[in-house]
């Protein structure tokens, strides 16, 4: 048995959107085989059919040489097929020990559950991973999210893992925490447990690695054993050549800037922002998750108040200490969830659409005019192209994409100067996203400056005059004109600094 | 009218209150003699109407996703209070502004404890009725209130074209309730604070001044009420209001506003308040024992807000 886990040819699509189209991986026993790949490129949809969280279209797993279905996350786990992510799912309550041998617990012949014997166990597991073990009979959720994360480890040991897939691990350690886990990986190999390791951080990769698979765009576009390839070649494969979208454009800037950013700084989400937006311009800004796009957008609509910095938007000096304030100076954001943070589900489409400008609509003796309210809603649903039975449908009975329409309508209703857009399209259909994107492009040409936050690499290219990438906090590119490409924003997404601090052009 | 809205207005909860109510009345005029009598049905309106008026301030609260148990010891509190200024002689106008009063600083505190102190409503309040309740004991010494001078009593007891003068006022604040929850910016902003309070920070509404409002409101209802109370009984007791609490969130849940926040109208709270008084009045009419009203009034609060939470799952995004 060469491998200890083979899948051939996978694919799976989504309504439509062919996520993986025929994709092979391997892995050996005692190896490190790190999965590198832009957002969409179908990392995500591989691992989880491996874990068992989807099941594939067509293709076959074998696991140590038989052919699995692996139906479940519960079957994967049961014949050795563990994932850490990025993000532990623990029992904050719960006594460590309790975490570990949740589901597997040891029991005495009376059927109660052997704390001693767990303990020893535990104890024996941890000090062979050379870890501390002073902190088993603690509640979880006391333990550092570093220590989560390789108490989640040893569990996985428990279930006898043979396979550990790791999903971004070190996207929210410190640094400490990071060379830890990297000894842990290492003793791990040595035990001849194979390991699947996706990271954004290409140095990591160079560090622990044994092999790379890059994907992108549903297929693997190279597998190399890691001293047979560089930095610069991997970016090439993820980037590859995009096909990017043109879209029409007066490419009207004015000369003034609409919002000029001056050191803005909120410790630990990001540091020493500065950047200008003009009126008529599209500025993307990219970076992976935590790399503190959203921060900032959030600190600019008042929702994040910054500790230093300056903020002038639209000829004054402004610190806006609720949305409210930025709403009212002519600021709109439109949230990155629309779930969560964006939609009156029970409510109307009239109703979501009217919230933000109710005040504006008020005719005397503080009545809300349901005539104007009525065709501000109507405007809008015309002018988006919203499709919906009528006014008074209720919002959670629309599709995806027309919802993102609804809250993009409500923000469009208070005419904002600056209109912030943070993942306008994630999860919604390939026809209303190009509708959005023609909308923000037309926004634009009207004299809006836009900023547009994307986890998508297209979009950024197809929508932005601009381009700042940021990472861990900081601003590491700037791109314009045919320095903007795939591959520049890439390298500075994943650390490289391309730009002097402060990120302004004199 | 097109079939369309025909189907919408059917579809609503406070129709099917209106049936059930329909259906209780016809049921309880045929299977006993006094409750068709005038006497019975004017007594029936007389009581309604406390609970009536402080369920449109629940109403409120519950749309936003909260509760206020603390609703019938802020009755009994205002109702020791305009007892005691009633017999210490002082105007009925000062009187009536005192025990709105005391409601309204009950309220204010609830409000701003929940809004600023992020502690959930139902422990707030909790503790709120507990400490009221103590507190009237304290007033009342263990003794009763009575002889209530009969200026007041109008409020309580007195009739304008065959209809009692509370139950005008109850009628002239729905009518103004559900205008406000409709029409007014504020009113608006309940609905979003409980469907969905993140999105409403967003959007720009002050989520602690809205909550803050509701509760106060409430509380100012609740001591009208307590007014109201007394005017018609004539009676303090340490134990006035005990109950009411129940009777005002059945009667709200009862109504079609959703204990999960973000849905409900005035109206259907005092189609809810009929339909609790009328099931009261009936049973004791019936000759039912005591006890089994509140089996029945349990059994319908679980039944309506389970209707809610099915409801629900279809509902999410």
């Amino acid at each position: 048995m060469e491998y200890l886990l083979e899948c051939r040819n996978i694919a799976k699509s989504f309504g439509g959107v062919q996520a993986l189209k025929g994709v092979d991986f391997t892995l050996r026993p005692g190896e490190v085989h790190a999965l590198v790949g832009e957002n969409g490129a179908g990392k995500s949809t591989l691992i989880k059919i491996i874990s068992g969280a989807l099941l594939p279209d067509r293709g076959e797993i074998f696991y140590m040489g038989q052919p699995v279905r692996i139906d479940s996350p519960r079957k994967a786990q049961e014949i050795g097929i563990s994932t850490v992510y990025q993000e532990p799912l623990v029992y904050g309550e719960l006594s460590v020990l309790e975490n570990i041998f949740l589901g597997r617990e040891i029991r005495t012949p009376w059927g109660n559950i052997d704390w001693r014997k767990e303990e020893e166990k535990a104890r024996f597991l941890f000090a062979s991973l050379g870890l501390p073990h002073h902190f088993l009979r603690e509640p979880m959720g006391e333990l550092s999210v570093g220590l989560q994360q390789l108490v989640l480890i040893a569990k996985a040991l428990v279930y006898e893992a043979k396979v550990i897939i790791f999903d971004e691990p070190t996207a929210i350690l410190t640094e400490h925490e990071t060379e830890r886990l990297f000894n842990i990986i290492h003793k791990l190999r040595e035990r001849g447990v194979g390991i699947i390791y996706i990271s954004h951080r290409l140095e990591e990769i160079f560090r622990i690695a044994d092999r790379v698979t890059v994907m992108r765009d549903g297929e693997v576009k190279g597998e190399f054993p890691i001293g047979a390839i560089d930095r610069a070649k991997i970016v090439e494969l993820m980037a590859g050549k995009l096909l990017v979208e043109e879209i029409a454009r007066k490419r009207f800037r004015g000369d003034k800037p609409l919002l000029s950013v001056r050191g803005l700084t909120k410790r630990p989400r990001f540091f020493d922002i500065s950047f200008d937006l003009f009126p008529g311009e599209i500025l993307g800004f990219f970076g992976l998750v935590g790399s503190g796009r959203t921060d900032v957008a959030q600190s600019l609509f008042g929702l994040l108040p910054p500790e230093a910095g300056e903020v002038v938007f639209n000829g004054s000096k402004v610190r806006f200490s609720s949305p409210e304030e930025a709403m009212s100076a002519g600021v709109a954001y439109l949230p990155e969830d629309r779930k969560v943070q964006g939609l009156f589900p029970i409510q109307s489409v009239a109703y979501n659409i009217s919230v933000t400008v109710l005040r504006e609509l008020v005719r005397r003796l503080g009545i809300v005019d349901t005539r104007k309210e009525r065709d501000l809603a109507e405007k809008h649903v015309r002018e988006l192209n919203i499709k919906t039975p009528n006014l008074r449908t209720r919002v959670y009975s629309l599709s995806g994409g027309n919802q993102q329409k609804v809250v993009l309508a409500k923000w469009l209703s208070v005419t904002p100067k600056l209109l912030i857009l943070d993942e306008p399209t994630r999860g919604i259909d390939v026809a209303s996203k190009s509708e959005i994107h023609n909308l923000i492009a037309q926004l634009a040409d009207q004299g809006l400056g836009v900023m547009v936050i994307s986890s998508e690499l297209p979009e950024i290219l197809k929508m932005s005059d601009r381009v700042i990438v940021m990472h861990e906090g900081r601003i590491t590119g700037i791109f314009e004109g045919s320095e903007k490409t795939a591959e520049n924003i890439i390298r500075a997404a994943t650390g490289e600094r391309m730009v002097v601090s402060g990120g302004v052009r004199a | 009218m097109t079939d369309e809205r025909l189907r919408r207005i059917i579809r609503r909860r406070e129709f099917t209150v209106l049936g059930l109510i329909v259906v209780l009345i016809v049921f309880f005029s045929l299977t006993t003699e006094r409750f068709m009598s005038v006497s019975n049905l004017s007594n029936l309106l007389l009581q309604l109407a406390g609970t009536a008026i402080s369920a449109i301030g629940m109403t409120m609260v519950i749309i936003t996703g909260g509760i206020d148990v603390s609703v019938g010891s802020t009755l009994g509190m205002a109702s020791v209070v305009a007892g005691k200024f009633l017999m210490g002689g002082y105007s009925p106008l000062l009187v009536l502004f005192a025990a709105i009063g005391v409601g309204l600083l009950i309220g204010l505190f609830n409000g701003a404890l929940i809004a600023w102190g992020n502690i959930p409503p139902i422990i707030v309040t909790l503790g709120m009725m507990s400490i009221l309740r103590s507190l009237m004991y304290q007033l009342l010494g263990g003794r009763w209130i009575s002889g209530i001078p009969p200026a007041i009593r109008v409020i309580g007891l007195g009739k304008w074209l065959g209809v009692p003068i509370s139950m005008w006022v109850t009628i002239l604040l729905i009518a103004f309730f559900t205008y406000f929850l409709s029409s007014r910016p504020l009113g608006r902003a309940v609905y979003a604070v409980g469907n969905n309070p993140e999105a409403a920070r967003i959007s720009g509404i002050d989520l602690k001044r809205t909550l803050l409002f509701v509760y106060a409101v409430l509380g100012a209802l609740a001591g009208f009420a307590g007014l109201v109370y007394v005017a018609r009984t004539g009676i303090v007791q340490t134990n006035t209001g005990s109950g009411f609490e129940l009777e005002v969130i059945a009667a709200v849940v009862l109504g079609g506003t959703s204990i999960l926040g973000g849905r409900g109208t005035v109206i259907g709270s005092l189609l809810g308040a009929f339909l609790v008084g009328i099931i009261k009045n009936g049973m004791v009419l019936l000759n039912v024992p005591a006890l089994s009203e509140g089996l029945v009034i349990g059994v319908l609060i679980i039944l309506s807000v389970m209707i809610d939470v099915i409801r629900a799952r279809g509902e999410r995004v």
